[in-house]
């Protein structure tokens, strides 16, 4: 469904993916974990082309998406990619529904109706039914985030990538935003996620995948990286995560 | 102190030479109107020029940085005489360059100095409005456009339903302000020969010897500018309540208090 073949990727004179090999099966979850400054972000923007690769391949369900980013292959990939920021980005300007139902019409063309049941359903399925009308300013910051899976979701993506979704929140707001993303992946959603919770790792990643200075260090069924990891930097990573 | 009063309050005065101080004003107050929402318009759409990315519209961008230095730069004395005077001078019937009717135009029955006004302000403004509403695209975050893009938006689209909207909202206040000065420089015009509200003022001391009518064309200033100044206060104690987005409409109910980590108001 996707690989990312030798990929490497510098901002100016530091080289931030030093030539990464992922590949992510139809339904798998793999998540990505990793100190900060590792790439895990810029691997994630590389995906859905917002930060295009300097070298290596992006194949997205077999076709190759690196090297011409004309319009058209932008469109490819951004329909069938849906991304949920760290930093929640929703519309400020609009409320949660006129948030989800933006881009299904301008970007899919569907009517207003058609949109707007879509993103009932979906805001219902987060669990904000009561809160369509609300602005991002007057929700929490857990509330924006399920708000911003469901955008994403709107778009009917193959593929789902999670930047740090939960890094920017309060303790106690991260399970709900867990909560629907372990439901999505029981759903069969593939999904790459870049995350530092390691329960829901351990719990619902097919695979995990640390990095480290712009490369994979280790990968492997969650059991194995983060119970009885191999290499050294993992093992030190991981003391240093999950003894807090 | 008596001839103070006696050159610059005679109220009788003004009263009596109130038609001609009014019809000046009314002058005023159509070239605020006509060149303060062009040179809005203009301004967005320089502004938006200047944004285009990418290499293919490279030469694009260059040209709108250069019109908007060239007319931030140039007094708009200079740019209004130098219009009425290029596009009456290459109408005239030994060089018709242009049509008469665009180079001596009296559109709407309005006199061509009134016209040339508009397109001097229109021009000059619109630079000055293209680099505040570049601020306000520029404070917009670029989470954004990250996430607009990331939903499949191209960039027109972006920029249209996502970044100007909120980028619009955010310069309210000094739109505002750079249309109250616009307001106060259509006085300029009257050295094209059109009798705004100073030229009338000005008519009035010479026929009497009194400068009364320029005091009144000084209290109508104040009148229309005033209320605006207080508008954009306004508006920015409102910006300010509201964590500078739109506020919304359901009951009032406040954020949580709970710290929301990407403010639209400032950068982050």
């Amino acid at each position: 469904m996707l690989k990312l073949d030798d990929v490497k990727k510098s901002f100016g004179a530091t080289q931030v993916l030093r030539g990464i090999d992922l590949s992510v099966q139809r339904g798998e979850v793999v998540c990505v974990i990793g100190p900060s400054g590792s790439g895990k972000s810029t691997l994630l923007r590389c995906i859905n082309l917002l930060e295009p690769p300097d070298s290596g391949r992006v194949l997205l369900e077999g076709k190759e998406i690196t090297g011409r980013a004309t319009a058209d292959e932008l469109d490819y990939v951004r329909r069938r990619v849906g991304m949920v920021f760290q930093h929640l980005n929703l519309f400020q300007h609009k409320s949660a529904l006129e948030n989800v139902c933006l881009a299904q019409e301008k970007v899919l063309g569907r009517s207003r109706e058609e949109s707007r049941t879509k993103a009932e359903a979906l805001l219902d399925r987060v669990g904000l039914s009561d809160k369509l009308n609300h602005y991002p300013e007057q929700l929490s910051g857990g509330q924006q985030q399920r708000v911003g899976i469901a955008r994403a979701l709107a778009m009917d993506p193959h593929v789902m990538l999670f930047d740090e979704v939960t890094s920017a929140l309060d303790p106690e707001l991260i399970k709900e935003v867990l909560d629907v993303m372990r439901e999505l992946a029981a759903e069969g959603m593939t999904m790459v996620v870049v995350t530092h919770e390691m329960g829901f790792a351990r719990e619902v990643a097919t695979n995990v995948s640390f990095m480290d200075e712009g490369v994979v260090v280790e990968a492997g069924p969650p059991a194995e990286v983060l119970e009885s990891p191999r290499n050294e930097r993992t093992k030190r990573f991981l003391g240093l995560v999950l003894e807090r | 102190m008596d001839f103070i009063v006696e050159y610059y309050f005679d109220f009788d005065l003004m009263w009596q030479e109130h038609g001609a101080i009014l019809e000046g004003f009314w002058f005023t107050l159509k070239l605020s109107i006509f060149s303060g929402v062009l040179s809005l318009i203009w301004g967005l759409a320089l502004a938006v020029l200047r944004q285009l990315p990418g290499p293919a519209f490279a030469p694009v961008r260059w040209v709108t940085i250069g019109y908007i230095d060239v007319f931030r730069g140039i007094p708009l004395l200079l740019v209004l005489l130098l219009v009425s005077g290029s596009l009456s001078a290459f109408a005239a019937p030994t060089q018709e360059i242009i049509p008469r009717e665009v180079g001596i135009p009296t559109w709407l029955g309005q006199p061509s100095p009134f016209w040339y006004g508009v397109i001097a302000l229109t021009i000059t403004y619109g630079a000055y409005m293209a680099e505040v509403y570049r601020a306000g695209i520029e404070a917009v975050p670029p989470g954004q456009t990250q996430a607009a893009r990331s939903l499949g938006m191209s960039h027109g689209q972006a920029m249209r339903y996502v970044i100007v909207p909120q980028a619009v909202r955010k310069v309210i206040p000094p739109l505002l302000n750079d249309f109250i000065a616009l307001t106060k420089d259509t006085s300029l015009v009257s050295v094209l020969g059109l009798v705004e509200v100073v030229q009338a003022g000005r008519d009035i001391q010479s026929e009497f010897f009194n400068g009364s009518g320029l005091v009144a064309g000084a209290i109508l200033f104040i009148l229309l500018t005033i209320p605006l100044a207080r508008l954009v206060d306004w508006l920015i104690a409102r910006q300010q309540r509201h964590g500078g987005s739109r506020g919304g409409d359901e009951g009032g109910e406040a954020s949580t208090g709970l710290p929301t980590p990407q403010p639209s108001a400032g950068a982050a």
